[in-house]
């Protein structure tokens, strides 16, 4: 266990360093610099701040830095933001989105199991069917789409209520999550939902609880015990992979709603070319991401005795 | 009154493509200390009748229409429930076929044998589980406390069936259903299981309903056969009755298709021709008539009832009407 975890650990920093050389070498091919901008810069101020911020060494010297400077955790600073640095940034904006990530993860989670279990249990009666037809719709509309409709709903109810039941945009307290959080989490939901149901029906018809009958363990326990944490083994396997289309999903979400996360500055970042933040947030996120799903895989050997770690 | 009481027992089966019937009017009884065979080929209704009984067929597509049961007394198709308790795991327990699917893939041995301990003498889980060790030894697995922390994939497939027996007598039933308990298993597996079986029922004297197709186990274990075929009894009665004084031409057919220690031309073995009648629309007469070499006029048109003969030996056949001349005799020369 312990050998299996620091060799997903290794395998994990490979594989933020891919990701940190090939947005490095990425990022420089697209045209423009953090000079370009509405406000023209005179060439003399331009190589006096790219000097200041080494942009005028040749690139693998810059990759170099990059490189070696990361590996001490210290991001580098942002080139638009007042010289701020890139942790302090992300130190700022991460924990909004993470906040925001964990409530969608839980709805997804929570709602994919909770839904799924039901359909399968009202099999072909109405709540299936309708269960069903919200799942479709949850796997085909883009979030943007449902993040849109969502606040035009907000605005809707606020105005029949007459008072602000739920802040459309911005942040602050619980009130300014529940919404986005929830369109957030809309599409894996959906998706936990038909992949639960599938394996529900599909335990249901299992020689063991076929046996846990036999035995006379009362159904509500058959369900508990034998049933559903046996028809959850797949769910788990396809959480690591949902934090990350959670993530994305964060980047569009956050700016729709005005949410100051870490995705908002990403996307700004890019318009900006602020490559110390794009850089700080890209490997950042990389790392997270493989951070997730080596603990999944945890979570799932330590739920099925079947998965070794070795 | 027998311990278990099945009388005139009707399945069916609700299915896109009709209604099947797949249990037929089957009555058996079984007392204490007894051990019954239901013997048959696939889809002749076996499993169905003993686990309709136990109400572990789903419900629907699968219905009883007609038919009692009872144990000890107690309608057991009306309710589950005697005295308050479940039957299931309490007053009958049961063991499949295939050992490797019939246990719960995430729980450990000892967990899932506690649990009906747990369920039904409310039992906390410690003591629970220090009796699945104890049933662990009981069933002769090596270091049963260490095992019984382990899981199913833990286990071979032998190890694994004498899992499930431990489960299922945990709660000292006074039945013990086996559903072709060694079918999935090697042979000499198979001799090991049967024989802890019967050793286990020499202690407790429960009553063992066994499930087979092969009637060398039947031979080994058995005190009374009931020959199942097309959801019908076609024969009952003791082992040396149905074994050596046959009275069904099926029963007859089977024995001539059994590979025998013997060699020579006269020990080929015979295949019954044909195949088993469609279950959604049975057959008005006799559902073996199309197969049987004695077939008569009267077998296509009308479905005998059991005929006694001594002993509670009973064939459901026309030959044994006091009108046919084909006697027992020429039954056997044929």
């Amino acid at each position: 266990m312990l050998w299996y975890t620091t060799k997903r650990l290794i395998q994990g920093i490979i594989t933020v360093w891919f990701i940190a050389t090939a947005t490095f070498w990425a990022m420089h091919q697209v045209p423009g610099d953090p000079f370009v901008g509405e406000k023209a810069v005179s060439p003399e101020v331009e190589a006096n701040l790219k000097a200041k911020w080494g942009l005028d060494k040749p690139p693998l010297e810059q990759y170099w830095i990059f490189l070696t400077n990361m590996g001490q955790g210290d991001f580098g600073i942002s080139f638009a933001q007042e010289s701020r640095s890139v942790n302090d940034i992300i130190l700022e904006r991460f924990p909004v989105s993470a906040i925001l990530g964990i409530l969608a993860i839980v709805f997804a989670g929570l709602g994919g199991v909770l839904y799924g279990a039901l359909t399968a249990l009202y099999r072909n009666q109405w709540p299936d069917v309708l269960i069903i037809l919200l799942v479709i719709i949850g796997i085909s509309v883009p979030s943007f789409v449902f993040a849109s409709v969502g606040q035009l709903l907000l605005v809707i109810i606020n105005q029949i209520v007459g008072f602000t039941l739920l802040p459309v945009a911005g942040w602050g307290d619980i009130s300014h999550m529940l919404v986005p959080a929830l369109v957030l989490g809309l599409g894996t939901m959906a998706f936990l939902t038909r992949l639960m149901r599938s394996s529900m029906l599909e335990i249901v018809s299992a020689d063991f609880i076929r046996t846990a009958r036999s035995k006379g363990v009362p159904a509500a326990q058959v369900f508990s015990r034998h049933q559903l944490r046996n028809a959850v083994l797949p769910v788990i396997t396809v959480l690591g992979p949902s934090v990350a289309s959670i993530t994305t999903g964060g980047f569009v979400v956050e700016n729709i709603f005005g949410i100051p996360g870490l995705g908002q500055s990403f996307v700004l970042a890019v318009q900006q070319s602020d490559y110390g933040v794009i850089m700080g947030t890209t490997v950042f996120y990389g790392a997270f991401l493989v951070l997730m799903v080596i603990i999944v895989d945890l979570l799932y050997a330590w739920i099925d005795p079947r998965v070794r770690l070795e | 009154m027998a311990l278990l009481e099945v009388k005139n027992l009707h399945v069916e089966f609700t299915t896109y493509g009709g209604i099947v019937h797949a249990v037929r009017g089957v009555d058996f009884s079984v007392d204490e200390g007894e051990t019954l065979a239901i013997v048959g080929e696939s889809g002749c209704g076996k499993s169905v009748t003993v686990q309709s009984i136990m109400g572990l067929i789903p419900m629907p597509p699968g219905r009883i229409t007609q038919g009692t049961a009872h144990l000890r007394g107690h309608d057991i198709i009306q309710s589950k429930i005697i005295d308050g308790k479940d039957i299931r795991g309490n007053f009958v327990g049961m063991i499949f076929q295939d050992p490797m699917s019939s246990l719960n893939p995430t729980m450990t041995i000892g967990a899932q044998i506690a649990e009906p301990l747990e369920v039904h003498r409310g039992q906390s889980h410690r003591d629970a589980m220090r009796r699945a060790t104890e049933l662990l030894d009981m069933v002769q697995i090596p270091e049963a406390a260490k095992r019984a922390r382990q899981y199913p994939f833990e286990f071979s497939g032998g190890m694994l069936q004498r899992s499930m027996i431990a489960m299922a007598i945990a709660c000292e039933p006074l039945v013990l259903i086996a559903d072709e308990p060694s079918t999935a298993l090697d042979v000499t597996i198979q001799a090991q299981i049967l024989d802890l079986v019967k050793s286990i029922q020499k202690e407790t004297g429960m009553a063992i309903i066994l499930i087979t197709h092969d009637l060398g186990v039947v031979a080994r274990l058995a005190d009374t056969v009931s020959v199942m075929y097309a959801g019908e009894v076609m024969e009952a009665g003791s082992v040396d009755d149905v074994f050596y004084r046959s009275a069904h031409p099926y029963t007859l057919g089977l024995k001539e298709a059994m590979p025998t220690n013997q060699t020579g031309r006269s020990r080929q073995l015979k295949p019954i021709d044909g195949s088993p009648p469609d279950l959604f629309s049975p057959p008005t007469g006799c559902s073996y008539a199309a197969r049987c070499p004695h077939t008569m006029e009267v077998c296509l048109e009308n479905n005998p009832n059991a005929f006694p003969m001594q002993d509670g030996h009973q064939a459901k056949c026309w030959l044994h009407h006091e009108e046919c001349d084909v006697v027992a005799e020429e039954l056997h020369q044929a």
